[in-house]
């Protein structure tokens, strides 16, 4: 009961946040320099077309009125035509979307699951050798320049040993065969997600194993571990079963609280290894001055951030009944 | 007078003791000697031009040179497609490192403290209306929020980046700060400043302000990286200030003209340049809060 009233008022305030964000977009628009038109209407269509859109999008109409369209047309997914790819921006999202989502989330619960199981061993081992190595690996994971990571990797991987291609999603002659079945272009993607996939997982164990360390180090002073100590468990099972459970639970929350900046890495990785994600495809359309297309993916990457922010919340909360207050 | 000398020992006393906490920190002091190499790095990039004008980093062109040579004599790091000097370059983007790290990590301090201190002094509505406006610049990705307001009002200027980068950072500081505040505001001392009649203003800036610096010069030393690292993968990104040569411009010159597998010389060292001084000052501010630790420890344990 309690638990739901939670979760309501976080949507509440997620919704809230949302309309904050959508609102300052809309003046920011208004408020740049030169025509709000231009930039929304490609200069490619004929007058006619251009009309139907303006008239679509309600650029011709009092600024409160364009606002209510601003609005009605996020919610109803039409944002536009692109200026690059000339299709509706929607049915480039929806497109790109599902391959930002395979990479991003393989990626970090990779680098969770390999950054907890690390951070558990370097706290248990406090001092030690194994612990400074880790700490400075982990350090030098965390604060590495991501694109420059990805560079090195196509550099190392690609160019000089040629074990993978240097860029793209899927290779032409392999999708454009009509023998080859699901799993030969299954194997394809694949192959060619190792390289973006192991920059994102470098770059995001060591946050991992860092908090997971600290984590740890704080739970062993608490009470119940001395007690376990006292009952005669053995090291491992005290390690495994009493204090690592409960030292996980801030690694929850730390994973929504570093999403924002997480995704920075991500549309970098995207960037070098030109995976068609929406990370690449809001620098792609920044670069090219199609502003349908980078305000729909920056809108879409605000929203993902907040669900994926809630969600963590519900989750910690599901797990920890304190904080349900 | 007499009362003053013996307050100043204690300040000496207790530095020295933080001192000694900190020479122990062997990852702390790895990053402070990569610091110095760096600020070396950044007072050194003002010679090069002075000894030749082809060195400078921007505009000045080796005449015997068309595209991007290796290391040798002249040229220790080797020149890039235009026959610009590497070395003199990486030592100018020293400069615009610390230039950015450090005024972005001020700004974003600054306001942080202010906007904490208040949030915890005042509480109720002006507590929760500054930290659901902290929430909003929380969730979203500097790096793109830039890259979108590039793409409204076209080349951005550093130091408009840098005001950018600190606006969406100061949330995090903001936090711990308020955190520290609403222990502090228990305890007796702002009662009695309270009775005496002081002000508010006077309650967060004389009383509440000189307990929760030490916090937020700490928290400094993770926003420089946070700048830094920002400022970079813009410049990668090519939305950088054209009118600076900074680490991430290099990587992204080399990587845009195609150089990028010929040129391992001019590929390696501003990448390593940009990982290390993050690394650097992420080490030292783990030293710093390893140094204040045991007195917030205290703190946390007392309330």
């Amino acid at each position: 009961m309690e638990l739901r009233r939670y979760i309501i008022r976080r949507l509440y305030q997620v919704a809230v946040i949302f309309f904050v964000i959508l609102t300052v977009l809309f003046l920011l628009f208004r408020l740049a320099p030169g025509d709000p038109v231009s930039r929304m209407v490609d200069p490619d269509m004929t007058p006619e077309e251009a009309e139907l859109l303006i008239s679509e999008l309600g650029l011709d109409k009092p600024l409160w009125i364009q606002y209510v369209y601003f609005v009605k047309n996020f919610f109803t997914g039409n944002f536009g035509h692109s200026f690059n790819y000339g299709q509706p921006v929607v049915s480039i999202i929806l497109d790109r979307l599902p391959n930002t989502i395979i990479l991003f989330t393989t990626s970090v619960i990779l680098a969770a699951l390999v950054g907890v199981f690390f951070g558990k061993i370097a706290s248990w081992e406090k001092g030690s050798k194994k612990d400074v190595w880790m700490t400075i690996v982990a350090l030098a994971s965390h604060t590495v320049f991501v694109p420059w990571l990805a560079l090195i990797l196509i550099w190392i991987f690609a160019y000089k040993l040629g074990w993978f291609p240097i860029t793209g999603m899927i290779s032409e002659e392999v999708w454009l065969d009509p023998d080859s079945g699901p799993l030969a272009k299954l194997l394809d993607i694949i192959y060619h997600m190792i390289l973006p996939l192991t920059t994102l997982f470098l770059i995001h164990f060591g946050s991992y194993l860092l908090i997971m360390r600290t984590s740890m180090l704080e739970t062993l002073n608490e009470d119940y571990i001395l007690t376990a100590r006292a009952k005669g468990l053995t090291e491992k099972v005290v390690r495994n079963h009493h204090a690592a459970p409960n030292a996980a639970l801030p690694v929850v929350t730390t994973v929504g609280l570093n999403l924002a900046f997480s995704i920075n890495g991500g549309a970098l990785t995207e960037t070098v290894f030109t995976w068609p994600g929406i990370g690449r495809e809001l620098v792609f359309s920044v670069s090219n001055n199609d502003y349908p297309l980078a305000q729909a993916c920056f809108l879409l990457i605000a929203l993902v951030v907040l669900v994926a922010n809630l969600v963590v919340d519900i989750i910690y909360a599901f797990l920890d009944p304190r904080i349900r207050y | 007078m007499d009362k003053r000398i013996p307050k100043k020992h204690a300040r000496a006393k207790r530095l020295l003791s933080g001192w000694a906490v900190f020479r122990d920190n062997l990852l702390g002091k790895i990053g402070l000697v990569f610091l110095t190499v760096f600020a070396l790095m950044a007072i050194g990039s003002f010679i090069p031009p002075h000894i030749d004008p082809m060195y400078h980093p921007m505009t000045g062109v080796d005449p015997q040179i068309y595209d991007s040579t290796g290391p040798s004599l002249k040229h220790w790091l080797g020149t890039d497609f235009m026959g610009r000097d590497i070395f003199s370059q990486l030592l100018a983007g020293a400069r615009i490192a610390f230039m950015v790290g450090v005024s972005a990590a001020f700004m974003s301090i600054f306001l942080g403290t202010i906007i904490g201190m208040i949030s915890g002094y005042m509480g109720r509505w002006t507590d929760t209306l500054l930290m659901r406006i902290a929430d909003i610049f929380m969730v979203l990705p500097v790096l793109l929020v830039i890259l979108i307001l590039a793409s409204l009002f076209g080349q951005l200027n550093i130091w408009i980046i840098v005001f950018i980068i600190s606006i969406f950072k100061w949330p995090g500081v903001a936090r711990v700060i308020r955190a520290q505040t609403l222990s502090l505001k228990e305890r007796p001392f702002i009662d009695a400043a309270r009775v005496v009649g002081a002000s508010h203003l006077r309650i967060i800036f004389r009383h509440i302000m000189p307990n929760v610096l030490p916090l937020s010069f700490l928290y400094m030393t993770f926003m420089v990286t946070y700048a830094i690292i920002v400022e970079a993968a813009l410049a990668f990104l090519g939305f950088g200030d054209p009118g600076t040569v900074s680490w991430g411009m290099m990587l992204q010159w080399v990587w845009k003209t195609g150089h990028m597998f010929k040129a391992p010389y001019w590929l390696l060292p501003p990448g390593l340049c940009i990982s290390l001084i993050t690394l650097s000052f992420y080490m030292l501010g783990r030293a710093m809060d390893d140094v204040l630790d045991p007195r917030l420890r205290k703190e946390k344990t007392v309330v």
